[in-house]
């Protein structure tokens, strides 16, 4: 049954999709997971322990950490999605533009790429949010600048290497547009490529969101997100060691199943050497077939 | 200049730069009619340059020089109009494989013309795609299929349905035979036949198989390096060849009967075809032809009607 | 040294018999080749006529090991040469066995020529390995090859690249390089499908001069009737991995029994067919390799075809009883080979 469950989902196995999933859904229904307002602070409450009303214990300003990892963890989806959805619209737009006009705009724009590419994204990122001040949309725009260029490489890569092909060319002698040629011929295999890549990236992304709020110049309190959290909790470390394990052990966990899901989606592109092996054995199979009825007919 | 003429052109020059110094001249001076109901035959040798003058003609290629004029008015003209004429002029590529998007059903393929130009609802589009499929004798069973799932004949029916969708009044068929198998060359070449009689096309067909272009076209052009050498009724061209390339091609062309094809004497054309980035002086042809004269080494000859429907590009013809 | 053969001697040089081969991909398997059998002499020429899926690359290049790689194959039956079958050994072993009684000639020269060495050091290599020569002595032996075949100015050219040949040139230098390690068979895989027609006949003509120069025997896959016409001297007619016909090339063409080969014949426009006449058809498409029925294979396609053509193979066998056919004329049809009529021309 889990076969019939793989090839719907284009072959990855969905064991690699359902911690990923996890995430998502716990983030998408956090108000109505988490048993406490993130915010609410009972100070009489600070730093309890795991307990029955709170079931992983509280922080120092006696908010229940359980809703608060819970809360963060719809923090880190939201500015991961509108990271990647903007890095993901810059760069195939300058990518695509680049392949498809090609000559001097593909110079120009390739240039620029290039030393993108070439900048370490945290720099970018850490110049940027020098430049305008810390904060949550700064940390958005920051990240944004930091992404984009690889995926305007990567649409350039397909854009121009489609562009150039016989059935695109067929297309405009039927009367279509260059916007209806790149609409419906080249952008759905932009897409196809893209997608992969940034789905294996999201998990860098929630990684680089809590590294800037760590440093404090991404979210800042009082909401909640495991990497302020973390910087928060390094002060109570001997008091109180969840407020730094939870948060710790959660951002590990997503990012781990954000990996091992760029990889399944990775794996299922290179089956040849898999494959190969596997035929070999049933080419010696049939050998063998073979030899028995010979044996049987004599 | 005929008041029939389709499409008419004048000194079509189409150079392509190369990165190694002199331009490559693929089509240099081509003058050229193509009457309205003809099916006209463009033939020569790889490099000649044929494909390149198919595909100015349709307006895929923008010539560097002279002009191509289609009911009237410069293709330049055109060019801002570019729904209109894709609906008067269509083009069939030697891939047909190539030609059409590997991830489109036929369906899609062959509805998408319909759907550019706005050509009624989804429910006429529908009736439109099942009649093409007839006038081109595929299965309704292809529609909803994969071109990779199909032969390379149905391949090749499907992209003639494509181009015949919009109702064009030209067709320019570029070596459309060449990626098929021996035995389905001869339905597609029936059905260009079938079709331009049904339809009242004009076809243009681009080939260097001489025995396909003589059995269906009314006129051929005999292409060498970027010119026009030889043009005239077919029935003339090979019962009288001129030209003496328009012979070498029609002596090297094999026979299927083995008695004549190892009695005859091939006199073979000696050498390689020269570079079309450095054609030689005079007469391009001088070089491999038998009957070179000094004339021929200085100056190019400019094509004379030498009957009433032919035209000879030749010194000593 | 060059031996003028008058006649083809008696013993053929290559013989291979009831060859399988299948081809294993992950999706299915197909039986490219299904109990072929030919044999070739010194000095004859043999064309295997047929088209894209017919089986006639894979029967002539597979037993020695030159198919593209990355597909599993399996091979039954035998390839027999004086030295041995080819295909009772496998890899290494078979390299011994092939020899260097065998050259190939390839469709795309491309392929064959290393594109970044020049042409000359690959010819002499051929020389060095297979005919023992000297470095020195290659290098005379493989400028004297590419003046053989016609290459002008050889020792200029000795030191060019490939892609500085123009596209007749390369198919000589793959001549060349198929004759430098002196073989007795040349194995032709479509050599001028890729060329105009004024080079084709160049090089056929090149290759009729080799072979009555050295003896050469020739196996020729083409699909191009005009070709088998004026190079062959038997022909052996292909479809869907069984051989239909075969014979001598005057029987064949003349008088083309199969039904197959009948309207592969009508369906070729030729010189001589007049303006305006419609080519016959053979309808429908060749079939999937992979999902084949019990019987005849042309069947759905033919149209002498009756109800028992579908449930038995027919075999391969003269039509001796028609007395204008020879005994070398074999067909592989049942309606032909019953009713023993005059096969319709």
């Amino acid at each position: 049954m889990i076969n019939r469950f793989k090839e719907r989902l284009g072959g990855i196995s969905p064991y690699a999709l359902i911690p990923v999933l996890l995430f998502v859904l716990v983030a998408v229904f956090a108000p109505a997971l988490a048993p406490y307002a993130p915010g609410m602070q009972v100070i009489t409450d600070a730093m309890q322990g795991p307990s029955f009303a709170h079931s992983l214990g509280t922080d120092y300003l006696g908010r229940d950490l359980l809703s608060r990892l819970i809360w963060a963890a719809r923090v880190s989806l939201a500015a991961m999605t509108i990271v990647l959805v903007s890095a993901l619209a810059i760069g195939i737009l300058i990518g695509s533009i680049a392949g498809y006009v090609g000559g001097k705009m593909d110079l120009v724009l390739i240039s620029v790429i290039d030393i993108m590419l070439s900048l370490p994204s945290l720099i970018i990122a850490l110049a940027l949010i020098g430049i305008v001040g810390p904060g949550y949309w700064s940390m958005i725009a920051a990240l944004t600048l930091a992404w984009w260029a690889n995926y305007a490489r990567m649409s350039r890569v397909v854009v121009a290497s489609e562009v150039h092909q016989p059935h695109i060319e067929a297309c405009r002698v039927i009367g279509a547009s260059h916007w209806w040629v790149f609409t419906r011929h080249i952008l759905p295999s932009v897409l196809g490529v893209v997608l992969v890549y940034a789905s294996a990236d999201a998990g860098a992304l929630v990684l680089s969101i809590a590294t800037l709020s760590f440093l404090g110049l991404g979210v800042t309190p009082p909401t909640p997100e495991w990497g302020q959290m973390l910087v928060d909790g390094m002060n109570y470390l001997e008091d109180s060691p969840s407020m730094v394990l939870l948060p710790g052990l959660a951002l590990t966990l997503v990012v781990a199943s954000f990996n091992v899901l760029g990889e399944a989606i990775a794996l299922q592109k290179l089956p040849r050497a898999i494959k190969g092996r596997a035929l070999s054995r049933r080419i010696r199979a049939r050998a063998d077939e073979e030899k028995t009825i010979k044996r049987g007919a004599q | 200049m005929n008041a029939s003429a389709a499409i008419t052109v004048k000194q079509l020059q189409v150079h392509f730069a190369s990165s190694r110094g002199a331009p490559v001249r693929a089509v240099d001076g081509v003058d050229m009619e193509i009457q309205r109901g003809e099916l006209h035959g463009i033939v020569g040798e790889s490099g000649c340059g044929k494909t390149s003058l198919a595909r100015a003609i349709a307006g895929l290629q923008r010539p560097t020089g002279g002009s191509v004029t289609f009911d009237g008015r410069e293709l330049d003209d055109w060019r801002r109009e570019r729904l209109a004429f894709s609906r008067h002029v269509q083009f069939i590529f030697q891939d047909p494989l190539a030609s059409l998007s590997r991830r489109q059903t036929i369906s899609q393929s062959l509805e998408e013309p319909l759907k550019i130009h706005g050509l009624g609802s989804a429910s006429q589009r529908r009736k439109r795609v099942l009649e093409l499929l007839q006038l081109v004798s595929l299965p309704v069973t292809c529609l909803d299929r994969l071109p990779r799932a199909l032969s390379g004949g149905q391949r090749q029916r499907v992209a003639i349905a494509r181009a015949l969708a919009l109702d064009p009044r030209i067709l320019i068929c570029d070596e459309p035979l060449s990626a098929l198998d021996v035995s389905i060359r001869a339905q597609i070449l029936n059905l260009f036949a079938d079709l331009q009689k049904k339809l009242d096309l004009s076809i243009v067909l681009i080939a260097h198989d001489l025995a396909i272009i003589r059995l269906v076209c009314t006129r051929v052009s005999v292409m060498y390096l970027g010119k026009i050498v030889e043009s005239g009724p077919t029935s003339e061209l090979f019962a009288r060849p001129r030209h003496p390339y328009t012979r070498a091609l029609l002596e090297a062309a094999p026979s299927i009967d083995p008695e004549i094809e190892r009695s005859r004497d091939v006199q073979l054309l000696s050498g390689d075809p020269p570079s079309p980035s450095s054609p030689p002086a005079g007469c391009r042809f001088h070089t491999r032809c038998a009957f070179s004269a000094p004339i021929c080494e200085i100056e190019q000859p400019i094509p004379r009607l030498v009957d009433e429907r032919t035209r000879v590009a030749c010194h000593l013809a | 040294m060059p031996v003028t053969i008058e006649e083809p001697r008696s013993q053929p040089i290559y013989e291979v018999d009831r060859l399988i081969v299948d081809l294993y991909t992950d999706k299915r398997t197909i039986r490219a080749v299904d109990d072929c059998s030919f044999s070739i002499k010194p000095g004859e020429t043999l064309a295997i006529v047929g088209e894209s899926g017919s089986g006639k690359t894979v029967m002539t290049l597979g037993p020695l090991g030159l198919l593209p790689e990355g597909i599993a194959v399996h091979f039954r039956g035998k390839a027999l040469t004086a030295r041995g079958d080819l295909l009772a050994v496998s890899g290494r072993h078979r390299a011994a066995v092939r020899g260097n009684d065998f050259g190939v000639v390839f469709q795309d020269p491309l392929s064959a020529l290393n594109p970044m060495r020049r042409i000359g050091p690959q010819l002499a290599e051929q020389a060095r390995r297979f005919a023992g020569l000297s470095a020195v002595a290659a290098k005379t032996d493989a400028i004297s090859n590419l003046r053989r075949v016609g290459i002008a100015d050889p020792e200029d050219r000795y030191w060019r690249y490939p892609h500085e040949f123009s596209g007749g040139m390369r198919q000589r230098a793959m001549i060349a390089l198929a004759l430098a390690s002196r073989p007795k068979i040349l194995l032709a895989d479509e050599p001028t499908t890729a060329l105009d027609a004024t080079v084709q006949a160049q090089i056929l003509a090149l290759l009729k001069q080799i072979q009555a120069e050295d003896g050469l025997a020739i196996v020729l896959i083409t699909h191009d009737i005009g070709v088998v016409a004026g190079m062959a001297d038997r022909v052996a007619v292909m479809y869907a991995g069984r051989i239909v016909e075969e014979g001598a090339v005057a029987d064949v063409l003349k008088t083309p029994t199969h039904p197959y080969t009948q309207g592969l014949l009508s369906s070729v426009p030729d010189l001589d067919t007049p303006t305006g006449e419609r080519l016959t058809e053979i309808p429908g498409a060749p079939p999937d390799l992979s999902d084949l029925e019990a019987g005849c294979r042309f069947a759905p396609r033919c149209f002498a075809v009756t109800p028992s053509c579908a449930l038995a193979r027919p075999s391969l066998a003269p039509l001796s009883s028609v007395t204008s056919m020879t005994p070398t004329h074999k067909v592989a049809c049942f309606v032909m080979q019953s009713n023993c009529q005059e096969p319709i021309t």
